[in-house]
């Protein structure tokens, strides 16, 4: 029996994706059902035309979860009415760095994405869907398994849902682990048993997605907005948040705070600082030196931005992206230079290698890290950071290489200052505590019989 | 062309059909735009990140739709935020592409010092050193510098055999995917794969046995690095020392057209074949060729070529002076009056074989091919062959193809790749009838089958049948490509006028696309039937009536003859019986250890000549070679024994040959080798100096050839059905087994790196 | 022409052919006798090695590119572990320089990239055929250190794997 492991926040009187949080045991089917379970679900199949389902979600400004912010609705409307099979794709792949949204919704409240998967299902009319998860996700898709069943069960899934004629099977499939198949045409490679590399696009997937078929995808967090929209409609889902990010959004907090977590929010009430608190304010006191708002892809945003809102356009306006709002707290014992080392080495790990600047680009930047940590650094090299960055800046096939080079770019404008401390301070091969690390990881070679990971 | 696309590039406007990308765009102003993974015969995927433009496109007002206009009136263009690839943009009406501005000379400059972070510094030693993409395109746009650290650059294996044929080496690989995507969408052998992520990421090969293709040493031409190498060339030559000549492939009907690289060698004191490349011919073989063709070439200078006239003198053979056994052959030939055979091959050039005709008419003696099974239906796939200007390209949706009794894959390697593309990538439908599975089975909309043997009769039985299954009728075009496997002559010739008819009946006889397209054995099979056939015209006016054409029908092998000439037969087992036999060869086979006079020929890289290729294109190839030996042209032979029998016909070479040919063989007027010689600008266009655009095939410049018209396109009217009749299968006809690409045979026998692969003759017919 | 003038003539001839005859001969007994040459002078080619008596020349055949004069003729073969000429794949199987051809201009020695070709100032090519003249591998090839065993060799796997060596840092002291 798995449970998720984190802390379960109450920040809302009543939470609208985090149930698990208000309804003890809501991942089984009859909790859930006595919560106004599968509804929606019924609603849409008795009453409901698959459009109005599609016109609910639109007017109900629901964004994409998983980090584009794309309007949910409008992403339904693309898919071509006469072209047959069409497909639901769910992307849990869940890999940026600090996200551990989806992990909590499929292993606390499974239904409710199960009946989110059917309604988009039933909107796009795809008779088929694919529940894509990390490899990592062994035990939540087992949970998730023995819900979709238990949807099978009672009728919910399967050949002619509840005598409408719809027919509707969902299919769980484990990723092998890559950060890039959480991009979408990545996932559908993947998917596919191909390698896991994005594609060209156009074809969009909403026209060519899976095996070449129209498909929907999206993240689990915002199917899981569905049922609640489609059952009590649009207007009541806009009482949260603002006019153009409407609704709840789960904010992932871990990094140097007291109380990491999830916390479900309105989009647009609060701010990073009160987020913070929320979490229990940070380790020992200490003052907040910068926060990533999404995971290691976003870029840095310091301390003097802590009062930025927690909506997409105030963190973008900020000089960030709220993106899967993945919040990575550092605090001032974080050195900056190392916590930019680690996010690269992540990039240069998971780029898939499929375009130039991304594969040589990060593969270079972490030489170039690797030198300052090891004590070689120069302020030549801090220079060079900056323009192997700038360097693969816009010119990358898919937003990985794009996201990569933020942690050197916003690291690089806000914390130059540390950078060149750091060199300072670990001229000559002085490595100040990061001999281990630099061993282990295969960067300097290490005593006999130490294994090292590269 | 409908639908033009209008578009300014760096302000030159050009116009181009809808759907064409960018890159090609602009190449046909002659603006090279660098590319490294796009190719023009792959599907684009921009991962390199070379080709990368500023793309601009007309601002449109959401109200009124139209473009919104400045004060002067000139339309608003709104270019996008960040450079976008070239090849795979496509082109759209008012779209403007900037290459010249300092934001892309900038990108360039970057991408080529991210490439050049992990290649190593082994020009020297690399066999792409010298037509090198990346070489040329880092000397053009990259960085004079590089300002990664030497000491931190990536290593990886440099010498990885994937299969016997191709090495790869890691270091140099640029993950652009040419090689996996040639593989996969062009030779649809799924050999070659990404493995692992990011910087980790190389090419393997997942295929047992490894690399297991025809098609792979196309790989290494359109490899925009020296990361793939073929074992022949491997270290052999390096690029500016080769010299090049076009030529043509002597291994199957296909003709495809190669540049022989040739280079002064210490060893054979002279000049050698290097390799065999592609060269460029949209009508033929595109930019393709197949791994035979590429490999076996060794055999031009193989050490037990022959080198000297041998005569037999007290029971052996001997070596002896041209005017010796000329005038040996000479005499013998006056002394036999007309019981004399010749039996000409089916790999010699036209001219050659027009020569040996001329001469054994003039003799009244009797002629034949070989192999004698295609003489049996030569006139039958000229009478309905494809239109003059038929061009596998051009079929697509709508058209039939069908497959009867013949694998393409092993008989016509690089059809099967035109074939596939027009089945799997224009939507032609394909129908196969077949004994047993073929590689084109594939992507068969239908597929029919009958006993080994039993083709002509299937075809005679089930026309009516297969006409209203498939609805032939309703075809735009079809196209039937058969072959002659498990049939003896009479059986063969049934089975192709059982499909003339079944062209007859649908309504498709005479028209361009349309038509017979056989598999022959050789890359001349058309032409020396052309050639000895056509003189049965002549024959028939000199009053000796059909008896030319009546012998490449009749095996002349069951009579007896005073003097047998054998002219390129090989190993030839319908060789005629006769009490003095001239074997003229390439090598001591085994026919020539039996000869009473052996007279050594040049091989077709030596000399210069033309094939009639299976669809009747024909083509000529150009002289690479010196002479070995005493060798000579087997065009000279002829005319030297000629000669000593009195007849000084003077020809200077085979162009004045031809032009004899040309004036006397109906099919060919009109041919010359002017008309041949004729190229023009191919597109895309390739083998030019940007090497990194289309790989390091050669630009045709000496000749596309010309095809000569089928009978039903020359005459309509003339058009009638043959007799449906096909005979019972023979014991004969079922030893003719079918035939691999790598059958073994004297010329493959030479190319050591293919030994593993050549199929030993006992499992050949 | 006076008499005068013709006298005169004879005299400074004369004087001429008395002022040289006691002056001492400019030319030498070559190759008995022979002149000292500039450090600096290019003479016959030499083709050098590593210290551990591995060949530097990779048969790249930029000699031959760059030769002017068309003198330089080389193939290449390829190194294994187990017969090893040189480091990385290719090693020079034939080399040949035809003296005759050569106008000892140098540029093979500027286009080598591993500095395998020097023209060292000793040794003049002489000959009495222009078979002889053409100096091949075995000649051109200096002889390994003492101690060293000369090429092929048996060399570890993976030990050799690049051609073209990093060259070592410039000893500034010099």
């Amino acid at each position: 029996m798995s449970g998720f492991y984190g802390t379960k926040n109450k920040t809302m009187e009543r939470h609208v994706l985090l149930r698990d949080v208000d309804v003890p045991n809501i991942r089984e089917y009859d909790v859930y059902v006595a919560n106004d379970g599968y509804a929606a679900w019924k609603k849409a199949l008795t009453t409901m035309k698959p459009d109005e389902v599609i016109n609910v979600v639109k007017d109900s400004g629901l964004r994409g979860r998983g980090g584009a912010g794309f309007p949910a609705g409008v992403k339904w409307s693309f898919i071509p009415k006469d072209i047959f099979p069409k497909y639901v794709v769910v992307n849990g792949d869940e890999s940026e760095a600090g996200t551990f949204k989806d992990h909590q919704i499929i292993d606390g409240n499974p239904h409710q994405l199960i009946e989110g998967v059917a309604l988009c299902a039933y909107a796009v009319q795809a008779n088929t869907s694919y529940i894509y998860l990390r490899g990592e996700f062994y035990e939540p898709a087992k949970t998730l398994q023995r819900a979709i069943d238990e949807a099978y069960a009672h009728g919910m899934l399967g050949k002619n849902v509840l005598g409408s004629g719809f027919d509707l099977d969902i299919h769980i499939h484990l990723g092998a682990g890559a950060y890039i198949c959480g991009e979408e045409t990545a996932l559908l490679s993947s998917l596919e048993g191909q390698l896991g590399q994005p594609r060209l696009r156009p074809p969009f997937p909403a026209v060519q997605g899976l095996y070449a078929k129209p498909t929907v995808i999206n993240n689990v967090e915002t199917l899981a907005n569905v049922p609640p929209i489609v059952l009590h409609g649009a207007q009541w889902y806009r009482q949260y948040g603002t006019e153009k990010s409407p609704g709840t959004k789960i904010f992932c907090v871990s990094g140097r705070v007291n109380k990491p977590g999830n916390y479900e929010l309105p989009l647009g009430k609060y701010t990073i600082r009160e987020l913070i608190e929320m979490a229990g304010g940070t380790m020992d006191g200490r003052p907040v030196k910068g926060v990533l708002p999404a995971g290691s892809s976003a870029p840095i945003l310091p301390a003097n931005l802590l009062d930025t809102k927690l909506d997409y356009e105030s963190v973008q306006a900020a000089g960030s992206i709220l993106g899967s709002a993945s919040f990575v707290i550092l605090d001032d014992t974080v050195d900056i230079v190392w916590a930019a080392r680690k996010m690269v080495r992540f990039f240069k790990h998971e780029s898939c290698g499929k375009c130039t600047p991304c594969r040589e680009g990060t593969y270079w930047a972490l030489k170039l890290y690797d030198k300052i940590l090891s004590g070689h650094g120069t302020l030549a090299d801090v220079d060079m950071i900056g323009e192997v960055a700038g360097q693969m800046a816009g010119k990358c096939f898919c937003l990985l290489g794009e996201f990569a080079t933020s942690p050197m770019q916003s690291t690089l404008k806000h914390f130059r200052a540390e950078y060149e401390a750091f060199i300072a301070n670990h001229q000559g091969g002085k490595m100040n505590g990061y001999t281990d690390e630099l061993i282990r990881e295969g960067v300097l070679a290490g005593p006999e019989g130490v294994i090292t990971r590269h | 062309m409908a639908d033009l696309v209008n578009l300014t590039i760096d302000g030159v406007p050009v116009s181009v059909p809808k759907g064409t990308l960018v890159v090609d765009a602009a190449k046909k102003i002659e603006n090279d735009i660098p590319v490294f993974c796009y190719h023009p015969k792959l599907k684009p995927v921009g991962m390199c990140r070379m080709c990368l433009v500023d793309i601009g496109m007309p601002k449109i007002d959401p109200a009124t739709k139209q473009p919104v206009r400045d004060e002067q009136g000139n339309v608003v263009i709104a270019f996008m935020p960040k450079l976008t690839t070239a090849c795979t943009t496509p082109v759209s009406e008012g779209m403007v592409v900037r290459t010249a501005t300092e934001q892309v000379r900038a990108a360039r400059e970057d991408i080529l010092e991210f490439l050049l972070t992990s290649h190593p510094l082994d020009c020297p030693i690399c066999d792409k050193g010298g037509e090198c993409p990346l070489q040329n395109l880092t000397l053009g746009f990259g960085p004079s510098v590089s300002r990664f650290d030497y000491d931190a650059k990536f290593h990886n294996e440099k010498h990885v055999p994937l299969g016997d044929l191709i090495y790869l080496d890691r270091e140099r690989c640029i993950q652009c995917s040419r090689c996996i995507r040639f593989q996969d969408e062009i030779a649809d052998d799924h050999v070659l794969q990404f493995h692992d992520r990011g910087r980790g990421m190389e090419i393997i090969t997942f295929s047992d046995p490894p690399f297991d293709s025809y098609f792979g040493g196309n790989t290494t031409d359109i490899c925009p690095v020296g990361a793939l190498t073929t074992a022949d060339f491997r270290f052999k030559a390096r690029p500016w020392e080769l010299a090049s000549t076009q030529s043509l492939c002597t291994h199957c009907p296909v003709g495809c057209n190669i540049t022989l690289n040739t280079r002064l060698e210490t060893k054979s004191g002279g000049y050698e074949i290097k390799r065999v490349m592609p060269r460029q011919n949209e009508q033929v073989n595109e930019i393709w060729i197949c791994d035979k063709g590429r490999y076996v070439h060794h055999f031009t200078r193989a050490e037990d070529r022959l080198r000297q006239p041998m005569v037999r003198r007290d029971g052996r053979l001997v070596e002896a002076t041209w005017e010796q056994a000329l005038q040996l052959v000479g005499e013998r030939l006056k002394a036999a009056g007309t019981s004399v055979a010749a039996v000409v091959g089916d790999r010699i050039a036209n001219e050659d074989a027009y020569l040996v005709a001329k001469l054994v008419r003039a003799l009244n003696g009797a002629i034949g091919m070989s192999p004698s099974v295609p003489a049996h239906y030569a006139d039958v796939a000229r009478a309905f062959g494809v239109g003059a200007h038929a061009n596998l390209a051009h079929l697509g949706k709508g058209d039939v193809i069908l497959v009867v009794n013949g694998d393409v894959e092993e008989q016509a390697p690089v059809w099967f790749l035109r074939l596939r593309q027009a089945v799997v990538d224009r939507g032609a439908a394909l129908v196969i009838a077949h004994s047993r599975s073929t590689k084109m089975h594939r992507y068969a909309r239908a597929i029919h089958r009958y006993e080994p043997g039993y083709a002509a009769r299937w075809v005679a039985d089930r026309s009516e049948e297969l006409i209203a299954k498939e609805s032939l009728k309703d075809a735009r075009n079809l196209l039937i490509v058969f072959g002659d496997e498990q049939l003896d002559g009479p059986s063969a010739r049934a089975l192709a006028q059982g499909l003339a008819n079944l062209l007859i009946a649908t309504g498709h006889a005479g028209k361009a696309d349309s038509g017979l397209l056989p598999l022959y054995p050789h890359a001349n099979t058309q032409g020396v039937f052309d050639v000895i056939a056509g003189a049965d015209r002549a024959a028939a006016s000199n009053g000796a009536n059909g008896k030319v054409g009546a012998d490449l029908r009749s095996p002349i092998c069951d009579s007896r003859f005073e003097v047998a000439w054998l002219i390129g037969v090989g190993d030839a087992s319908d060789a005629p019986s006769a009490g003095f036999t001239v074997v003229q060869e390439l090598f001591m086979t085994a026919l020539a250890k039996q000869a009473d006079v052996v007279l050594p020929a040049l091989s077709f890289a030596e000399r210069e000549g033309t094939f009639t290729s299976g669809d009747r294109r024909v083509q000529r190839f150009y002289r690479a070679l010196p002479p070995l030996g005493e060798a000579r042209p087997d065009w000279w032979i002829a005319q030297e024994i000629a000669k000593r029998l009195g007849h000084s016909w003077g020809f200077q070479g085979p162009a004045h040959i031809f032009a004899d040919l040309a004036h006397s063989i109906p099919h060919y007027s009109g041919l010359s080798y002017e008309v041949i010689s004729k190229s023009e600008p191919q597109w895309p266009p390739m083998g030019r100096g940007d090497l990194y655009y289309g790989g390091t095939v050669y630009d045709n410049t000496g000749g596309l050839g010309a095809r000569y018209a089928s009978d039903a396109e020359r005459d309509p009217a003339g058009v009638r059905p043959y007799d449906g009749a096909a005979p019972e299968p023979t014991i004969a006809g079922l030893e003719r087994r079918p035939r691999p690409l790598y059958r073994d045979g004297e010329l493959i026998r030479r190319s050591a790196v293919l030994a593993s692969h050549i199929v030993p003759a006992q499992e050949v017919a | 022409m006076g008499l005068k003038e013709v006298l005169t003539r004879i005299v400074v001839g004369f004087a001429t052919v008395l002022k040289t005859v006691t002056r001492r001969p400019v030319t030498i007994q070559y190759p008995e006798q022979q002149k000292p040459m500039s450090a600096r002078f290019r003479g016959r080619h030499h083709l050098k090695r590593y210290e551990d008596g591995l060949e530097r020349c990779i048969g790249c055949a930029l000699c031959a590119a760059a030769c002017p004069a068309d003198a330089i003729y080389v193939e290449a073969g390829e190194n294994t572990d187990e017969e090893r000429y040189s480091p990385g794949e290719r090693y020079a199987k034939t080399y040949e320089i035809n003296m005759l051809r050569c106008i000892f201009c140098g540029y093979c020695e500027d286009a080598c990239p591993t500095n395998a070709i020097v023209l060292e100032p000793i040794e003049f090519p002489t000959g009495y055929t222009r078979e002889s003249m053409i100096y091949t591998k075995e000649m051109l090839l200096e002889s390994p250190p003492i101690n060293v065993p000369a090429t092929p060799q048996r060399t570890p796997p993976g030990k050799y794997d690049r051609a073209i060596l990093p060259f070592p840092p410039i000893d500034e002291s010099q």
